[in-house]
């Protein structure tokens, strides 16, 4: 598996917080890598590196073997790295096919520069409305929708650019069981038949084994450890929770 | 089947061409001179605040410093005709380009920035220039006359005199021209774009967008459009003077904005049109209109919080919205 985007000796901090401490991390072409931590690990700070939104203080990123540490989040996004956010952001006065057609035309005008000749933008918007099934939502305002559709919604967006890869931050998290079966189905669907790498952020082991090729677990701004999703179980308690709840029973015996 | 949002400012269009009929027959009606007069400027002052809908509505780059795209036009054009001798038509398009540049050089140092800081920033440019032009005073070729300030700088337009009604036609037809482009420009790619970047700027920039790219090119054409307004003026009043770049003349385009609903551009254009004839056809003293301006916004805000025409368009669009979606996603 060739290498698609390789993080390399990642620090941030934000004023006297260090938040990451030198991570390396890499993703094959058509690798699903699950990013594992409790939370402020540093987990989303380092998506916001690799998608740009935020520069490292040191190291570089590397995609497709360029450098493009100090890329802006939408050059990144045109071309090719895409994202959801934790925390959906809809656009307040746009319909859903209109929030949708705003990535997509940016996606377009970017391969169309690159060579790419005019491809029907109608058909494409429908296609990703349907494969998102938000179709029958496409004239609501973005701003009216379920937790689950604006879910979609940033499924829709992120996957409109034709990404190589695509960053999901804690994406399946507070759905509910059919939305997180749907979009698990669909994000399947997305490496299998187009060979797109993830990068999935989460605290829930069980997504992670289910979905990932490999598992990077990050604590207190470093990678702790990385291997087999089957492994995850094994890392879990004993970097996790283990020892927290020993402290607190040690604490508690104690009083 | 159309693919886009249909409700984006769906019927006004139709309204729009109503109110044009009206006005065509309004003078036919034997109107006096001073009421014709007040038309007139009502048209070019509604021009001027669909003009600041592009930018502050639209865009959502709330301007407070607008005045300063209207006012470069209008002392373009008096200084070209007046002092350099041109002929209007060129004053006026280096008028229209003048303007333009300011607005790329006030987008430039206002997309940066955000919300309130932009309010500040355009408001800090627009008082520094009206400042500047009270107090600046030029002299005439022969140095006859001083002008400039509050006196003002003639408008030569060369030619023989225009009579009311012309103008007021001409006015019209301008209005209407102008409209008709500023719907065209924000139901474009580049004005869902604006309205994207409005909404959201993170997510914006999560679907390719070059933010202040777009944000400046909001300012330029905003500016420009506000340019031809403030050539329009020059052209019927036949003056520029340091008022065209007043605080007052600021707040008024965002209030009319505000009443009309912002980033329709047609609630804009109308509300300017309607309060202006209002404000000016009734004889309401300068410090009365204030009070006036502040009414109908407060009125407006209670009850059409997102303008007359943004309520009325979201009424309509959620109506809609219930008949072809499913229940169990609302």
């Amino acid at each position: 598996m060739s290498e698609l985007l390789l993080a390399e000796g990642i620090t941030k901090s934000f004023g006297a917080n260090r938040v990451l401490r030198g991570v390396t991390i890499s993703i094959g072409r058509g690798e699903v890598v699950g990013l594992f931590g409790p939370n402020g690990s540093g987990k989303t700070t380092l998506a916001n590196i690799i998608s740009g939104l935020v520069f490292p203080d040191r190291g570089r990123v590397l995609f497709e073997g360029k450098d493009i540490t100090r890329m802006t989040m939408d050059a990144r996004f045109r071309a090719g790295i895409s994202r959801t956010f934790q925390i959906p952001n809809p656009y307040p006065s746009l319909t859903v096919v209109e929030s949708v057609r705003v990535a997509l035309l940016c996606g377009q005008a970017a391969r169309q520069a690159g060579g790419e000749e005019k491809a029907g933008l109608e058909e494409e918007l429908d296609s990703l409305l349907g494969r998102t099934g938000l179709f029958a939502q496409r004239f609501w305002p973005a701003a009216k929708l379920s937790q689950g559709c604006l879910r979609r919604l940033e499924f829709a967006r992120a996957i409109s650019c034709r990404p190589r890869l695509v960053l999901l931050d804690e994406v399946f998290s507070a759905l509910s069981a059919k939305d997180e079966a749907e979009l698990v189905a669909l994000m399947r669907s997305l490496y299998r038949e187009e060979e797109i790498s993830f990068l999935l952020i989460s605290h829930n082991p069980l997504i992670l084994e289910e979905l990932c090729d490999r598992v990077v677990a990050i604590e207190d701004g470093r990678v702790f450890w990385e291997g087999k999703p089957g492994d995850l179980a094994r890392y879990v308690p004993a970097a996790n929770h283990a020892h927290e709840l020993e402290d607190e029973m040690h604490e508690e015996g104690g009083s | 089947m159309k693919k886009s949002g249909p409700f984006r400012h769906g019927k006004f269009p139709g309204v729009l061409a109503a109110g044009a009929g009206v006005l065509l027959l309004l003078p036919l009606a034997g109107i006096d001179a001073f009421l014709l007069n007040v038309l007139t400027l009502g048209f070019l002052v509604a021009v001027y605040t669909g003009s600041w809908d592009i930018v502050g509505g639209v865009a959502g780059q709330i301007s407070l410093g607008h005045a300063l795209f209207f006012g470069a036009a209008t002392y373009a054009c008096a200084l070209l005709t007046s002092l350099a001798g041109w002929p209007f038509p060129l004053a006026a398009v280096a008028a229209l380009l003048l303007a333009t540049a300011a607005g790329a050089a006030v987008g430039a140092l206002s997309a940066p920035l955000k919300g309130p800081f932009v309010a500040l920033l355009t408001l800090a440019l627009g008082e520094g220039a009206h400042e500047f032009f009270l107090g600046q005073t030029f002299f005439s070729p022969k140095g006859a006359y001083s002008w400039g300030g509050e006196g003002g700088i003639p408008v030569l337009l060369g030619g023989p005199s225009i009579s009311p009604w012309t103008a007021y036609y001409a006015a019209l037809a301008f209005l209407v021209l102008c409209t008709w482009l500023m719907l065209r420009i924000a139901r474009s790619e580049e004005g869902l774009i604006w309205t994207a970047v409005s909404g959201s700027e993170l997510s914006a920039r999560a679907s390719g967008v070059d933010v202040l790219r777009y944000k400046r090119r909001a300012f330029m054409v905003a500016a420009a459009l506000a340019g031809a307004a403030g050539v329009g003026f020059a052209a019927f009043v036949g003056r520029a003077t340091a008022d065209d770049f007043s605080l007052e003349l600021s707040f008024q385009a965002a209030t009319f904005a505000a009443v009309g609903g912002r980033g329709t551009i047609v609630g804009p254009v109308l509300s300017a049109l309607l309060l202006h004839s209002l404000l000016q056809g009734t004889g309401i003293p300068p410090a009365g209109r204030v009070l006036l301006y502040a009414l109908a916004l407060l009125l407006t805000l209670r009850f059409f919080p997102g303008g007359v025409a943004g309520t009325l368009r979201d009424r309509v669009r959620s109506r809609r919205m219930v008949a072809p979606g499913k229940g169990e996603n609302r």
